[in-house]
């Protein structure tokens, strides 16, 4: 089975995690299992499903190595230039993917509600994590997730207890410094929310400088019975940066998922997302919107695996593509012959503003149901001359009424973001980020 | 004020404006009526400058410029306004932004101040309120999901707006009730008392009741092929197109 594994992935995985990430020995035993996980893997080709319109030589050719210490040298003034105006939030800073708790704001956390580093967790409670880590992963862990279990050491917990819930968003900022030598910073975070219990996570990452470096992060995401989670997540990494991240997410019976993902910055990101559900009537929500220029590819990869009966699924992403940049979006919602009243709903839109640009997108339904509403759409197009027209003859310019077309086009998934701050500080971002774009 | 000589135009391979004449002074107020599919609203994009219809002979002059030689915006600077027969639809763009926007790129290049939030939302009131228009409008994206009324009455109100030295009405009049062709002709009446031109484009006498013209034009074929007082509009209601020898061809 083994293909010959490249030196980029030798590196990678050779560098052993951070030495105060106490291991239990069930952690070093998933590390270990994990690792023969990657080496029996080896590298997918193009001909693996997952990877057939993404390749990874270029991420591989970097020689990335795992971040084995903390950096301390981030001070709070580091921090000021990074926060959003007007946004209260319970903040969590992480740097290199280490938990930084003399940089995180977590005071006055109500009851039954805990966040805490992933390290410090597995050295103080690792009975606290014995069942969740991997718990929504599972065993067949896809390459960068065992990537990510073999080298595992940091990384945030936050867990809330039947009927909890907060008030202000947790905003947790993965913040990138580059170092001498490329790094790759995996952080795992474990969330999970009890019965009836809500929570707004907002995941920002973001740089410091224009540095090159990886981020390989594993998020795991359990919702009990009627728990409702936001989960609005805002990838600005530096423009020479590689961003990887995988999302696990089970749903409890009756529990309510709204995802956002904004992929705007990075050279190189997949996302990944997992959706399982474990009990009816849940619902999950997953909205996309991503920008891609000159020399980016940015790829999404969906997983929604329809099992039981009566839950609804909603997959709304739209991509803006410019220069040269490069799309995916793979998007396969599965639906189970037992999944009666399914309701799933998928659409990817692309406008392309240049030649040089390109999408590649495959919504894929498989249903084995005969009682469901499934539907899928896709749309590759350009700027409607009509509409550029109009607003041309209103006295605005044409570069200016093309990024207002764009503008609209993403309006509709920067709406779903939550609150008015937040989605204030990313509609400027895109508004920035098409500023620079050449569009004509 | 505008000046269109020998104007003929293609949109694709077809011929639709086939020699066309016309001369509008300041303050005056014409009239351009004729049958489906005469090139009305095809005249109407040609002088707002849509690059898909092609000009192939004639000259247009505009406050003493060549204005075929203008894009859409220079247009629009210059004091050129389009009230669309079909206003577009922009999904996702905010109507008062949209507005914000035409607004102060027509004060820059005019080398005004552009003005701020609270200026520009005291002019919006002002201007809602001689329109008697809703500002629920406003929070809403462009044209977007607005019933045809709502449609028209946005343009009338981006025209009241940005003041234009030339208005064209592209049928703005169409489909509206009577209280809605009101407020159009309360639009086009306010604008000829600044001494604005308008040009009218249509179908009917209705309209003429509440705005009345300097100049009646019928277009047919391509071409202005008759030009009179109001008492023209009168005698193509009573008679149709049909004795000028202008009917729609089969
Ligand atoms: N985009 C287009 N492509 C091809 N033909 C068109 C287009 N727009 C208009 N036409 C044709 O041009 C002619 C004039 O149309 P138009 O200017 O809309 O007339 P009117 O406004 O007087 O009804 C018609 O024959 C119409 O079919
Ligand atoms: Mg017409």
């Amino acid at each position: 089975m083994s293909a010959a594994l490249d030196k980029g992935l030798v590196r990678w995985l050779a560098a052993a995690p951070c030495a105060d990430a106490v291991a239990a020995d069930w952690l070093e035993a998933q590390r270990a299992q994990a690792r023969a996980r990657v080496v029996d893997q080896g590298i997918p080709d193009s001909k693996a499903e997952n990877w057939r319109y993404t390749s990874l030589t270029r991420l591989l050719a970097q020689g990335f190595v795992h971040v084995a210490e903390a950096l301390t040298a981030v001070q709070r003034d580091d921090l000021e230039d990074l926060l959003i105006p007007g946004l209260e939030s319970y903040r969590v800073l992480m740097v290199n993917g280490r938990f930084m708790p003399g940089l995180s704001d977590l005071h006055d956390l109500p009851d039954g509600v805990r966040i805490a580093g992933l390290a410090a967790v597995l050295k103080s409670d690792p009975d606290a994590l014995r069942e969740r880590l991997n718990g929504s992963v599972g065993d067949e862990q896809p390459l960068f997730a065992a990537l990510n279990t073999a080298g595992l050491d940091d990384g945030l917990v936050i867990l809330l207890e039947r009927g909890a819930r907060l008030e202000r968003p947790i905003e947790l900022i993965h913040l990138s410094v580059g170092m001498d030598e490329p790094r790759v910073a995996q952080p795992r975070h474990i969330i999970a929310l009890g019965d009836c219990a809500q929570a707004n996570l907002i995941e920002r990452y973001l740089s410091l400088g224009d540095s090159l470096y990886c981020t390989n992060a594993v998020v795991e995401i359990t919702l009990g019975r009627d728990a409702v989670f936001t989960h609005q997540r805002i990838q600005s990494e530096s423009a020479r940066a590689f961003h990887l991240s995988g999302l696990y997410l089970s749903l409890g019976a009756a529990s309510r998922y709204q995802g956002t993902n904004v992929g705007l910055g990075a050279s190189w990101a997949r996302t990944d997302l997992y959706v399982r559900f474990k009990g009816e009537h849940a619902e999950c929500d997953l909205q996309g919107l991503y920008l891609a220029g000159d020399g980016q590819l940015m790829d999404f990869h969906l997983d929604v695996d329809h099992q039981l009966p009566q839950c609804t699924s909603r997959e709304n992403f739209s991509g803006i593509l410019y220069g040269k940049g490069r799309a995916v979006f793979d998007g396969l919602v599965r639906v189970a012959r037992d999944a009666q009243q399914t309701d799933a709903a998928m659409t990817n839109r692309n406008l392309l503003l240049c030649e040089g640009a390109e999408v590649d997108t495959k919504p894929q339904l498989q249903i084995h149901a005969d009682d469901v509403k499934c539907s899928h759409g896709t749309t590759v197009g350009q700027i409607d001359p009509e509409q550029l027209f109009y607003l041309r003859s209103r006295g605005i310019s044409a570069a200016r009424a093309r990024r207002l077309l764009c503008l609209g086009f993403a309006g509709e998934i920067l709406d779903t973001l939550v609150p008015e701050a937040l989605r204030e500080q990313v509609a400027e971002q895109v508004g920035r980020r098409l500023e620079q774009a050449p569009l004509d | 004020m505008l000046s269109v000589k020998g104007l003929r135009a293609k949109v694709g391979e077809k011929e639709i404006l086939k020699g066309l004449d016309l001369e509008v002074g300041r303050g005056e107020v014409h009239a351009i009526m004729g049958p489906n599919g005469s090139g009305k609203s095809t005249l109407a994009h040609v002088l707002a400058g849509r690059e898909d219809y092609r000009v192939t002979a004639g000259t247009v002059t505009f406050e003493g410029r060549d204005l075929l030689a203008l894009t859409p915006e220079e247009r629009a600077h210059l004091g050129l306004f389009l009230a669309f027969q079909y206003p577009v639809e922009l999904p996702g763009v905010n109507n008062t932004y949209f507005l914000k926007a035409a607004l102060n790129a027509i004060r820059s290049a005019r080398g005004q101040p552009e003005l701020d939030a609270v200026a520009f939302l005291r002019l919006m009131r002002e201007r809602l309120k001689v329109l008697y228009l809703d500002d629920s409008l406003l929070k809403r994206p462009v044209n977007f999901g607005f019933s045809g009324g709502e449609k028209k009455r946005n343009e009338i109100f981006q025209m009241a707006l940005l003041e234009p030295k030339l208005a064209i009405l592209d049928e703005t009049d169409s489909g509206l009730d009577i209280d809605v062709l009101r407020i159009v002709a309360d639009g086009v009446n306010a604008l000829r008392g600044l001494e604005r031109s308008v040009i009218l484009v249509t179908h009917y006498q209705r309209l003429l009741d509440y705005i009345e013209p300097d100049f009646v034009h019928v277009l047919a074929h391509g071409r202005i092929i008759r030009s009179g007082g109001k008492e023209l509009a009168l005698e193509l209601e009573e008679k149709g197109y049909g004795w000028l020898g202008a009917e729609e061809a089969a």
